[in-house]
């Protein structure tokens, strides 16, 4: 994909997509040959449109009824992935690590570009390692519940953390974390 | 003694002497445990509710597919009896002349085999058999649209030639464009004769013991514009006639050979003095033992001119 191209339009990195399908397939919500088609439809070293993303998103939802825990799953399961089986170890050591990797929206930067107002930002907000307390900011197009459970995946990921809880307190794009 | 020390036996009385950080750690691992098996709980149970519906859907697909199913067996059912009426039934004319028998049994409810009896402009009988290309509903709609061409054709001419000269004529346009086509095998009889055209069908004819086959190599019908050749041979009271279609001679036995014309050939060959009847019967059974399987539509027509 073109520099050109990846200004004007909005853009998911291939890993991102690999992952969410990976966990996808890990989890059954596809299985069979469409599961075969939806990995081998995905190049890791690719830009993608965001809209395929979208698509992928609203497949999750169309195959379930009550499609929240599984989002939360998928989330969870994406970054155990990447965690494990991906760059994770190399970026993280500790659960806390994640979150500041947030700072900025460097962990967002690095799986989506686009224009600001379409890609937003992923931003950590507040920290406080005393209270096992932060909050991120999220403006992304990308479903919430899936990204509570990209939060409680990241941080419980590297394992030294016992309890850990996102909420959003009726704000959608406020996450608040609690992590011990 | 630390919260693992404790952990690893089996004491739980003994929790009282953990310090203040592991009990904190204690309640964070329990609290975390809960949260954990409250979200994969959630997450189990929107799965079992998934498959609940995706049973139900399957349910109702099923259902859906079962009438389907019954709806084109009805229609089959139909297409077959509307197929079993555009072949000949009762032919009294032609059983004053000849002793024949027939076997003509399609693959599927509806098949692609044709034949048929005429009586032609000039007087004479005639036979005609028909293989169109492929099998099932197809195959069955083409035999329809060729026996309305035929019947227009017999008021047009009356040599076997010219008859099968203008039914591909007629047909080729269609025929090609549904990418079909039909093997023909048409014969007209005279006092001491026949005379036939021949386009990929198959016959033999035993005479004085010796069998003659006729496949001339003409054209099938269908496939290009241009001209057949007619040629005659004797039939005389005694000889014996056998049209047929591939499935017979094409069905293999379980090693993969073919049942193949010579072996029919020969067997109507030494049948030859039998009825007519009799000889089919006895192609039937020998075939019947042979094939591992029906792998064609099938016709075979034996036929024999009675004494004067």
């Amino acid at each position: 994909m073109s520099e050109e191209t990846e200004a004007s339009e909005p853009v998911v990195h291939g890993a991102l997509m690999a992952g969410f399908a990976q966990a996808c397939v890990n989890l059954n919500i596809v299985a069979g040959r469409r599961a075969n088609a939806l990995l081998a439809d995905i190049d890791m070293g690719r830009w993608f449109p965001l809209a395929k993303w979208m698509e992928l998103e609203r497949m999750v939802g169309e195959s379930y009824a009550n499609v929240e825990p599984i989002r939360l799953k998928l989330g969870i399961e994406m970054m155990t992935l990447w965690y494990h089986h991906g760059p994770g170890k190399m970026l993280i050591h500790r659960g806390a690590d994640f979150l500041h990797f947030q700072t900025g929206s460097n962990g967002i930067a690095s799986v989506i570009r686009g224009p600001r107002d379409v890609v937003g930002s992923f931003d950590l907000a507040e920290f406080d390692a005393e209270r096992g307390h932060a909050v991120i900011r999220s403006s992304t197009p990308f479903d919430k519940t899936i990204e509570c459970g990209v939060l409680i995946g990241g941080v419980m990921a590297p394992g030294d953390l016992h309890y850990v809880d996102v909420t959003n307190d009726g704000d959608l794009n406020r996450l608040v974390v609690e992590f011990h | 003694m630390t919260l693992d020390e404790i952990l690893q036996g089996k004491d739980p009385d003994r929790m009282s002497e953990l310090a203040p950080a592991d009990l904190r750690k204690l309640f964070w691992m329990y609290k975390g445990l809960l949260k954990r098996v409250e979200r994969d709980t959630a997450y189990w149970q929107a799965t079992n509710d998934n498959l609940r519906t995706a049973y139900e859907r399957l349910d109702e697909q099923e259902r859906e597919l079962a009438r389907a199913y019954q709806t084109i067996r009805q229609d089959l059912e139909i297409a077959q009896q509307v197929q079993h009426a555009l072949l000949p039934k009762d032919h009294p004319e032609m059983l004053a002349r000849f002793e024949f028998s027939v076997y003509h049994k399609q693959m599927t409810e509806v098949g692609g085999d044709y034949y048929d009896f005429y009586r032609l402009r000039d007087g004479c009988h005639a036979i005609g058999v028909f293989d169109i290309s492929g099998h099932g509903v197809s195959a069955a709609l083409i035999m329809a649209y060729l026996k309305a061409q035929l019947v227009q054709t017999m008021e047009q001419v009356s040599r076997p030639r010219e008859i099968v000269e203008y039914l591909n004529t007629a047909t080729v346009g269609f025929l090609r464009e549904v990418r079909r086509y039909a093997t023909v095998n048409f014969v007209s009889f005279g006092e001491h004769s026949f005379r036939y055209v021949c386009g990929g069908g198959y016959g033999v004819l035993i005479r004085g013991g010796e069998v003659h086959t006729f496949n001339k190599g003409d054209p099938f019908i269908g496939l290009r514009r241009r001209a057949y050749s007619e040629y005659e041979l004797p039939f005389e009271t005694g000889d014996v006639l056998a049209l047929y279609t591939d499935g017979l001679v094409e069905a293999q036995d379980n090693s993969g050979a073919d049942y193949s014309t010579r072996r029919l050939h020969e067997l109507v060959r030494t049948n030859s003095h039998l009825p007519a009847n009799e000889i089919l019967q006895r192609c039937l059974d020998d075939y019947g033992q042979f094939r591992r399987v029906d792998a064609d539509d099938i016709t075979l027509i034996v036929l024999r001119r009675r004494a004067a």
